[in-house]
């Protein structure tokens, strides 16, 4: 007996002769080398052919993106005075042919018109619009809207999105307050595009959070959209729901919405202080000289975070109502406020300047090393 | 005598088992709560276009701390990758932390620094900072240098902290590469979850071999040397199975020195990073969660598969013996330093099983290990020990070993698949039947060798000297990973 068969003989023997003489520890142990054996051998298949398919399916993603690619690429070349008819009846038996049903092909289409429609103006978005019809593909795409899957929904969701198919609107309303997050923030997205009569229908509803993550989405989309009609976000600012509040009020700021004034000053006394903060950061923004009162009436009942952002926004404002008051805080005990203090000074249009420099020839020497910071404009606040 | 030693060698062996089987069971649940929280995060993340965030005025704004201790080979490179990140909002203070090389001058010289009135809020200890310096240059409008007294690490972060403007801060050790999404990623968790999140961590990679151009990773390849491929195989173990369970657990106690990203207002609260310890990034996550916890505060502290930082890693033996013994102490004096948090059920999860799983399958297993390792020769002197079942014992763990590793790769080639060549995948397969004999031994050695220092009163970082990706010699301030 050879070497190996003496080991595979003894390991034979230990797992079937042997195996019920052993201690239990022992007997446990044994089954446990047994179990990481077999998986390990099933994970490096498993790892291997992975790698082999992927592989694989990477050429044919490549090989077919290329086809289509130059394809729609096509599509560039006329322009608006031709006919979307016979473009179509070009372009549609070609694409006939090819093998739509293997997902991949599927995919890839669909991908590409979508990123053709979009980064094209003109004819081209005209002309794969119809296309997109014609292929069945809206069909499609609200096949994955109502299906059960979070994820098929999305995609349902963008394909409408991108491709711009307004008919879609009434089925995507009732996702805009789903409890799943990506699914909401992506129906809200498409929802604002989608309906042109009365895109922030969906604020009225929310009764979710919109995550500071979807505000920046749905930010993003608002302001750059400019088709889009702007309604008076004041109207949402009795929200009981905190977030669209919140999202109203950096829409209020970017818009610089006047007529929020009112509105926006009775939120000085929101339960919420992060509301609170951006209310007052509006106000100074806005620069509401009436609010200054309002302002300076709750600022000591505030922490900390909520005075700076009070003395920064009476310093934008810079109405000099207030001057005693920001050079008395220049003797606060809290660094920040100080300096937060200064700037406000500074930032008067007229003086500020001079007046922090009459300041310094008196006040104390910290005061001194913050003013000089103050006055550095190669220093951003 | 025989008798007893049979009595006690049955007890060893019993005690051995159990113990193992307790580690094992308990690296089986985190690798499945991983696969949960990896596969959560692939799915939710292919959805995302984080070119909103980039663009957006919403966007956290960020300062990016890299203390820089004698970097003069790299140091101009280095801060110009950082100032090519890719966000909007964000700020790169660098703290020149007494080097005694030309890192000030050059830095002086190339950005064409000039000193500022900027004054120092002194919020959190740290020693004199001598000057703060702006460039000249509208290009490097981004760009803070603080001059400072040598104090170590942590003294330099603490005084980049102080000079900070923004609201998050971005802690990385200057001669990592860190990738240019990178404050994207890390950023979009403190936008996204119901409550506060405190820190979130990427993980990082190893760049040994690797190819780097102008401060950027343009070709990922398989470290050369058996070292450090050894110890990629130990990072990918830890992030994506580790970090990532805890992290879905919201149990994780440490957040990578090399890039952890960090609430500026509670960093402050807590008083920046300790000075007294060669473990400050597992003391300052541990403190930041027990101060949350004492303001009964709901928050997260969160990890990203994303592979966000690549360091290079020791490939010399006495470099990484040092490293290792070093994050032991550290380890040491974080769990000493919070001894009260023990079966603490004031502290939630963190008191309950983070600290006592730290401390007893972190911070124990190897010394267990080595105990084994020392009695079982011991018996085989003394000639009772039963040879067989000792071998099964010892197969048993290196095949459980052997498996845990695969089945990292497996979440590896599942999730951002950085090794695309197929001899790379064949290395990494192969490291990990030769890892627990060749290189496990030794770092359960450092551990202990750690620990004995640490009650001998030993602090220091110690000396350490790394090739560098242009083989420059520049000093290694490398990760700590666990030994999951």
């Amino acid at each position: 007996m050879n070497f190996f068969e003496t080991i595979f003989k003894y390991i034979g023997d230990t797992y079937t002769d042997r195996l019920s003489y052993f201690p239990t520890n022992i007997r446990v142990s044994l089954l446990i080398i047994l179990f990481c054996i077999v998986a390990m051998v099933e994970l490096y298949i498993y790892i291997l052919f992975k790698r082999a398919s992927k592989n694989r399916e990477e050429k044919q993603i490549k090989y077919w993106k290329e086809h289509i690619d130059n394809m729609l690429a096509n599509v560039v070349i006329y322009d608006e005075s031709d006919d979307t008819d016979e473009i179509i009846a070009h372009f549609y038996p070609k694409i006939k042919k090819m093998p739509l049903r293997n997902p991949i092909v599927n995919n890839i289409l669909t991908t590409e018109i979508l990123t053709y429609h979009k980064n094209f103006t003109g004819k081209v978005p005209e002309v794969l619009a119809v296309l997109f019809h014609k292929l069945d593909l809206d069909k499609k795409s609200r096949k994955k809207i109502n299906n059960k899957n979070w994820e098929t929904k999305i995609e349902g969701i963008r394909e409408a999105n991108e491709m711009e198919i307004t008919d879609m609107a009434e089925e995507i309303v009732k996702y805009t307050d789903d409890e799943n997050g990506l699914l909401r923030m992506e129906a809200q997205a498409a929802y604002i595009k989608l309906s042109p009569s009365n895109p922030f229908h969906f604020l009225d509803r929310a009764q979710e959070r919109i995550l500071d993550w979807h505000q920046v989405v749905l930010f993003e989309i608002i302001t750059k959209n400019k088709k889009l009609a702007i309604p008076s976000f004041s109207k949402w600012l009795r929200s009981p729901n905190d977030t669209v509040v919140m999202l109203c009020l950096k829409l209020i700021d970017h818009f610089m919405q006047f007529d929020a004034a009112e509105e926006v000053q009775r939120l000085l006394k929101h339960h919420n202080p992060k509301i609170v903060k951006k209310s007052i950061n509006i106000i100074g923004k806005l620069e509401l000289e009436d609010a200054e009162k309002h302002m300076f009436g709750v600022y000591f009942d505030h922490p900390d975070e909520i005075k700076l952002e009070i003395l920064n926004s009476i310093g934008k404002i810079s109405s000099g109502n207030y001057a005693e008051f920001l050079s008395s805080r220049i003797y606060s005990a809290d660094t920040k406020i100080k300096m937060e203090a200064m700037y406000a000074i500074k930032n008067d249009p007229d003086d500020g300047e001079n007046k922090l420099k009459e300041i310094f020839k008196q006040t104390t020497a910290e005061n001194r090393t913050l003013i000089k910071h103050v006055l550095d404009n190669r220093i951003k606040p | 005598m025989k008798e007893f030693l049979a009595t006690f060698e049955i007890l060893f062996n019993n005690a051995i088992f159990y113990y193992a089987m307790v580690v094992m069971a308990s690296y089986v649940m985190l690798t499945l709560l991983s696969a949960i929280e990896m596969n959560g995060y692939m799915k939710k993340n292919s959805y995302l276009n984080y070119r909103e965030i980039l663009v957006s005025p919403l966007a956290p704004s960020v300062s990016v701390l890299a203390p820089a201790y004698n970097e003069e080979a790299t140091i101009i490179d280095n801060i110009r990758s950082l100032l090519s990140l890719h966000y909007g909002n964000y700020e790169v203070i660098i703290i020149n932390d007494g080097s005694t090389d030309s890192t000030f001058r050059r830095m002086f010289d190339y950005y064409q620094l000039e000193k500022v009135d900027f004054a120092v809020d002194y919020q959190i200890g740290c020693n004199d900072v001598r000057g703060v310096y702006k460039s000249k240059l509208p290009s490097f409008s981004k760009l803070t240098v603080v001059d400072k007294l040598n104090g170590g690490k942590s003294d330099a972060l603490n005084a980049g902290i102080n000079v900070a403007a923004k609201d998050l801060l971005l802690c990385i050790d200057v001669d990592c590469i860190v990738q240019e999404d990178a404050i994207l990623k890390l950023a979009k968790p403190y936008l996204e979850e119901k409550y506060q999140v405190i820190a979130t961590g990427g993980v990082v990679r190893i760049a040994n071999s690797c190819k780097v151009e102008d401060g950027k990773l343009v070709e990922v390849n398989m470290p050369k040397n058996l070292w450090p491929r050894f110890q990629v195989l130990e990072y990918i173990r830890a992030f994506l199975m580790g970090r990532m369970a805890w992290s879905r657990l919201n149990g994780l106690l440490i957040i990578s020195g090399a890039m952890g990203l960090f609430d500026k207002s509670v960093v402050i609260k807590v008083g920046g990073y300790d000075h007294n310890t060669v473990g400050e990034d597992m003391e300052l996550v541990v403190r930041m969660r027990r101060y949350m916890y004492e303001q009964d505060r709901r928050f997260k502290v969160v990890y990203i598969p994303d592979p966000l930082c690549w360091t290079e890693a020791p490939a010399d033996l006495s470099i990484l013996g040092r490293q290792r013994n070093r994050w032991t102490r550290g380890n040491l004096e974080t769990l000493w330093a919070h001894k009260d948090l023990f079966f603490n059920p004031r502290y939630g999860i963190l008191g309950m099983l983070s600290y006592p799983y730290w401390l007893f399958f972190e911070w124990l297993a190897p010394i267990m290990e080595f105990l084994g390792l020392s009695v079982f020769i011991i018996l085989v002197i003394m000639g009772n020990v039963n040879l067989e079942f000792s071998l099964i014992l010892m197969s048993m763990v290196y095949f459980f070993s052997v498996t845990l590793s695969t089945v990292a790769i497996l979440f590896e080639e599942m999730s951002y698949q950085q090794y695309t060549k197929g001899t790379d995948l064949i290395k990494l397969l192969l490291a990990a039947f030769l890892e627990p004999i060749l290189y496990h031994p030794l770092t359960i050695f450092w551990a202990v060798q750690g620990n004995i220092q640490k009650l001998l009163g030993k602090n220091s970082w110690g000396a350490m000297t790394r090739k560098g990706f242009k083989e420059n010699k520049i000093p290694i301030k490398t990760e700590q990973t666990t030994t999951t």
